[in-house]
């Protein structure tokens, strides 16, 4: 209420007044911000894809569909579930390669290769696809689903994630 | 013209706290001994950096043997400035012990907790054990091989005690062996039991505090201040 306008005490002690707000906001800041940021993390973060290795792609020969079976790890932030799951390759001549759920479409069945007549079946009801999956007959809604694969350094690596859900 | 402050301030008469909270009469002091008067906020400060820190771990901690270790790991190493925040609790924890024993020291050596603050000291020294329960507990938490062989320790030290040794070192385990029991219990200690507590007794401590006023620093024997 006197010569200062801060506080009423002497220069200095305005002076170490200002220096302490300034300090105590920069530490106020960095505390609200890591908790900010802390928080608002999962709207960061990276989607773990889980791409499986299946193996070498010299396995594969064409026109000979292949079942592998591997291990599926799902992340749920820390808690890593395995899970066994399977898919059907089909590799062409021309090197090009398809890897089909290897589920019925119809109701979820584990289908299978009928090597004579050379044509995916299933044992619940019958339903039959193209090595290329596509709907041969049956009551199957549509053709053979498919999941996503690529190839890295001659390795196979598998998306098991269907692109439907059967219910 | 009726502000939201006028309006705030007659129903809650909150200036009349600012007031005795923030404009009491202090000791006046100067250079090294002034340092040493800012033990009581430092310790307040570091408190509120651990409780806030610590709500945000809790966020990303699971107290189970399954998935402790791997839940800190996660914090760590996937959760968005998740390494800092668990920096600053775990800097926090050591911060705190030096800075409530200089706390202590301070005001022994000051004889700052004769009459009529004997209260205000006992309280403080609840505070001081407090302390150590967090840092015990909180130790524990993480779940690696320190975590889990300093906690064996601890519980051995208690185990050691004639005749309700035994007993103690159960209860503080949660069993026979040091297990998920021990991990959950050292949780709920952690963040439920010993913050509700300490909040407590800083509210009790900080009002007797303020009650009786800041004691002066000791007079040198030739007279001069300290």
């Amino acid at each position: 209420m006197s010569e200062n306008a801060c506080c009423g005490c002497n220069a200095w002690e305005c002076k170490m007044r200002k220096i302490v707000a300034v300090l105590g906001s920069l530490i106020v800041a960095v505390l609200g911000c890591s908790g900010l940021g802390f928080l608002m993390s999962p709207l960061v973060q990276k989607k773990d894809e889980g791409w499986v290795d299946v193996g070498s792609l010299d396995a594969f020969k064409p026109g000979v569909p292949a079942h592998v079976q591997f291990v599926q790890r799902s992340r749920d932030s820390w808690a890593v579930t395995e899970k066994r799951s399977a898919a059907w390759v089909v590799a062409t001549d021309g090197g090009k390669i398809t890897v089909f759920d290897p589920r019925c479409p119809h109701l979820g069945c584990p289908y299978r290769w009928n090597i004579l007549d050379r044509r995916f079946q299933c044992p619940c009801h019958t339903a039959a696809f193209t090595l290329d999956g596509a709907l041969l007959g049956g009551p199957s809604p549509r053709a053979l689903d498919q999941f996503k694969s690529k190839v890295e350094a001659n390795r196979l690596l598998v998306l098991p994630t269907p692109v439907k859900e059967h219910s | 013209m009726i502000t939201l402050l006028d309006w705030l301030r007659s129903r809650t008469g909150f200036d009349q706290v600012w007031k005795v909270l923030f404009e009491r009469h202090v000791p006046e002091t100067s250079g090294l001994t002034a340092w040493l008067y800012t033990l009581g906020s430092a310790s307040l400060f570091v408190f509120t950096v651990q409780f806030i820190t610590g709500c945000l771990l809790a966020m990303s901690y699971a107290p189970t043997p399954d998935h402790a270790y791997d839940s800190v790991r996660f914090i760590s190493e996937q959760v968005l400035l998740g390494r800092l925040v668990r920096g600053l609790h775990h800097w926090g924890a050591t911060f705190m012990v030096v800075i409530v024993v200089l706390h202590f020291s301070r005001v022994y050596f000051m004889g700052a907790y004769k009459f009529p603050r004997e209260a205000t000291w006992v309280s403080g020294v609840c505070l001081l054990l407090l302390v150590m329960g967090f840092s015990f507990t909180g130790y524990l938490l993480p779940w690696d091989q320190k975590a889990y062989w300093a906690t064996a320790v601890g519980t051995n030290i208690s185990d050691q005690a004639p005749i309700a040794g035994p007993a103690i070192a159960a209860m503080l385990k949660g069993g026979p062996e040091i297990g998920a029991a021990t991990l959950t219990r050292f949780f709920a200690f952690h963040v439920l039991v010993l913050p509700a507590l300490t909040v407590l007794l800083i509210g009790c401590h900080l009002f007797l505090v303020v009650w009786h006023g800041i004691s002066a620093a000791p007079l040198r024997r030739d007279g001069g201040s300290l």
